[in-house]
């Protein structure tokens, strides 16, 4: 049982706080994806779990232990580092068997334990072989058995498959979440990549300088961001956005076009206020070619220019005019669009995304 | 006319070849021919008369020689390891230093600026058994109440020299291993600690690895230095007591000026020489196999 619980932690470099007193509950077996923008703090937050930072303020519980104070050796994690990290001077075998032998366990344990993570791994050929003799997809394996055999309470990865090609990427990501449902432990997942962090996870901790903005599982995210900044960051493309203001139940943009207010967030603003108004771009569509069979009352069309389009073969992002700004829409059963053709667009009102304007929260229910 | 016909990487390396011939070659041809007469400074006609194997046959049945031979290897032995685990130390110390490491690292270079000539006068009277430092300190913590004989006594003459030689060079190591551990990724040290190795364990299996070429770069580096040593000896003992600290190098020194000897001096050099290339190629050898083990890339 290992659920992790950081507690008011905080992380200061002399003067400079970069972790600003974040709390997080991470349960037993839980898969947690930590994401945000470069330089946000993940990493320093996953390395004071790990012990490799030391710990500034706040604290840091492992099962239910304190461990602010433990060398990592006495707090049972792996790490698979962004670089591999591996020991240059062994074979893959003893690079995987390393934290073993420390632990003093017998040479049949370590060959039998070695050989099962080299053949979930697809690593058996490659035993003998030193890193240096390694492509990086092999190296990455490598990593990610040797922090396997220790069978840890806790896995925590910091952006392993960053170094990979697109094609191993998916391929590797695959075989972590097989290994997360077989080794039934609580892994922390570094990210920068939405799409690793939809993927793989059960829930998803979006950082900003420091702070979480959100948690929440994948749907929730997407679905119901609890600001403006998470509605940017997750989804792509990225969600369309722009300033508003509210008259007569409408939202007035500054080109001044009108929209309606959906009702459920009647109650939630009031006239004159500033609003962020933001629509995925697969809630707006050419009409006729939507991905949601929507709710007929709650679209709302209107004619806009096209700029440009971007096919991808099942479907066509096309860039509109809104406002003075190019938006993105999903266009599905694509049919071909000139630049400049006017065409009529369906919003679809019932997803959208309002968010204060000063604080960025969002609003409604 | 005739040097028309020379093609130009010819003329060009030409003055390179002359030059080397002039101070390398012909000296070493000349003193190995020397080795196979009787030569002697005071007799120059003694140059012309070749003996043969003779001077070797000498050599290698002169007990003195093995002697000096075997001590060499004794001081090399000691002095390499000493310097290398203050060395060592020395390295891993400054490493940690947060603040003033340029000039932490600039201070371990200071006993290299001096010319081993003062280093043994320096010594040769810090160890003086009457007016000496280290007497005096020792006599004063009341450490020992007799004047401690140190360049009186064979085995405590070479004591001192080794601490003379390890004062002056350690640094060599030091600057060496330190370089190697600036050079060295933090990763694999991170993850031996995730591992579950204690510090001792992260630089016995991961650190240690690392550094083992730099420190076969030094050995090698000092093996030479050492097995030519001549000059803090030359100070401070003179190879004396009764000949209780020659070394190699001051026994040929010894052979070729005072008796003049110069023939059979250089049959010496030439077996001295030995030593020097067996320990090169042996450290060699160390060095190669460990950059392997490191896969590195240099
Ligand atoms: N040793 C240090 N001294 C001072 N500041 C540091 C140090 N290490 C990290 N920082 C700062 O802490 C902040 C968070 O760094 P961190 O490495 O955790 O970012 P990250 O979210 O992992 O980014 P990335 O996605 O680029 O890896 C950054 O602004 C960084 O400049
Ligand atoms: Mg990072």
């Amino acid at each position: 049982m290992a659920p992790v619980t950081l507690r008011k932690l905080v992380k200061r470099y002399g003067a400079l706080d970069v972790v600003h007193g974040i709390d997080l509950e991470v349960k037993d077996r839980e898969f947690i994806a930590l994401v945000g923008p470069s330089g946000c703090g993940k990493s320093t937050t996953l390395r004071m779990i790990a012990g490799l930072e030391d710990v500034s303020g706040g604290a840091i519980e492992i099962g239910g232990r304190k461990v602010n104070d433990l060398p990592p050796r006495a707090r049972n994690i792996s790490m698979v580092f962004q670089s591999y990290a591996l020991y240059p001077h062994m074979t893959v075998a003893e690079n995987m068997g390393f934290s073993l032998k420390i632990a003093g366990r017998s040479a049949d344990e370590i060959k039998t334990r070695v050989e099962d993570a080299a053949t979930i791994l697809d690593l058996g050929h490659l035993l003998e072989r030193r890193p240096s003799q390694l492509s990086g997809g092999q190296r990455q394996r490598v990593a990610m058995g040797r922090a396997i055999v220790r069978q840890p309470d806790v896995f925590l990865f910091d952006e392993p498959l960053s170094n990979l090609d697109a094609k191993l990427r998916t391929q590797v990501r695959t075989e972590i979440k097989k290994l997360h449902a077989r080794m039934q432990a609580t892994m922390i997942y570094v990210t920068h990549d939405q799409v690793e962090a939809m993927t793989l996870s059960d829930r998803i901790v979006i950082m900003r300088d420091g702070h979480i903005e959100q948690v929440g599982t994948p749907e929730e995210v997407f679905q119901r961001p609890a600001t403006k900044f998470v509605a940017g960051f997750i989804g792509s493309p990225p969600m369309n956005m722009d300033e508003a203001i509210v008259d007569q139940g409408q939202l007035v943009f500054a080109t001044g076009i009108r929209l309606p207010i959906p009702p459920r967030f009647v109650g939630a603003v009031r006239a004159g206020q500033k609003v962020t108004f933001g629509l995925r771009p697969d809630d707006i569509y050419p009409s006729g070619h939507g991905l949601h069979a929507g709710d007929a009352a709650a679209v709302h069309e209107i004619n806009l220019p096209v700029t440009i389009t971007e096919p991808l073969g099942n479907e066509t992002l096309v860039f509109i005019q809104f406002n003075g700004r190019d938006w993105v829409s999903r266009m599905l059963n694509p049919r071909p669009l000139r630049s400049g053709e006017s065409v009529p667009m369906s919003f679809d009102l019932s997803r959208v995304h309002l968010f204060d304007i000063e604080t960025g929260k969002a609003l409604g229910a | 006319m005739k040097l028309k016909k020379l093609s130009a990487p010819v003329l060009l390396l030409l003055p390179a070849f002359v030059v080397l011939t002039a101070v390398i070659v012909l000296p070493l041809v000349f003193s190995f021919y020397s080795s196979f007469t009787p030569f002697r400074l005071t007799k120059p006609e003694s140059l012309w008369i070749f003996v043969g194997l003779r001077n070797y046959v000498a050599v290698l049945s002169n007990w003195d020689f093995w002697i000096a031979f075997g001590r060499t290897v004794v001081l090399l032995t000691i002095a390499l390891n000493t310097e290398m685990l203050l060395g060592l130390g020395l390295a891993l110390l400054v490493n940690k230093a947060t603040q003033g490491q340029r000039l932490l690292r600039t201070v371990m270079m200071f006993p290299m600026m001096f010319s081993p000539v003062l280093v043994g006068f320096q010594f040769k009277f810090m160890f003086n058994d009457n007016i000496g430092f280290v007497n005096n300190a020792l006599q004063s913590l009341g450490v020992t109440d007799r004047a401690i004989p140190w360049l009186i006594d064979g085995n405590l003459a070479l004591v001192s020299i080794i601490i003379a030689e390890v004062w002056s060079s350690t640094a060599v190591f030091a600057i060496l291993i330190l370089a190697g551990l600036l050079a060295m990724p933090k990763d694999p040290v991170e993850a031996a600690h995730v591992d579950g190795c204690t510090p001792w364990q992260t630089f016995r299996y991961v650190t240690w690895p690392y550094l083992m070429p730099f420190a076969f770069i030094a050995m090698t580096i000092r093996s030479l230095d050492v097995a030519r040593a001549y000059d803090i000896v030359k100070i401070m003992t003179d190879g004396g007591p009764a000949k209780r600290t020659e070394l190699l190098w001051t026994l040929i020194g010894r052979t070729a000026y005072a008796d003049a000897r110069m023939g059979m001096a250089n049959a010496m050099a030439y077996v001295a020489i030995l030593l020097s290339i067996v320990f090169t190629v042996y450290f060699f050898r160390k060095l190669a196999a460990a950059r392997q083990q490191i896969g590195a890339e240099w």
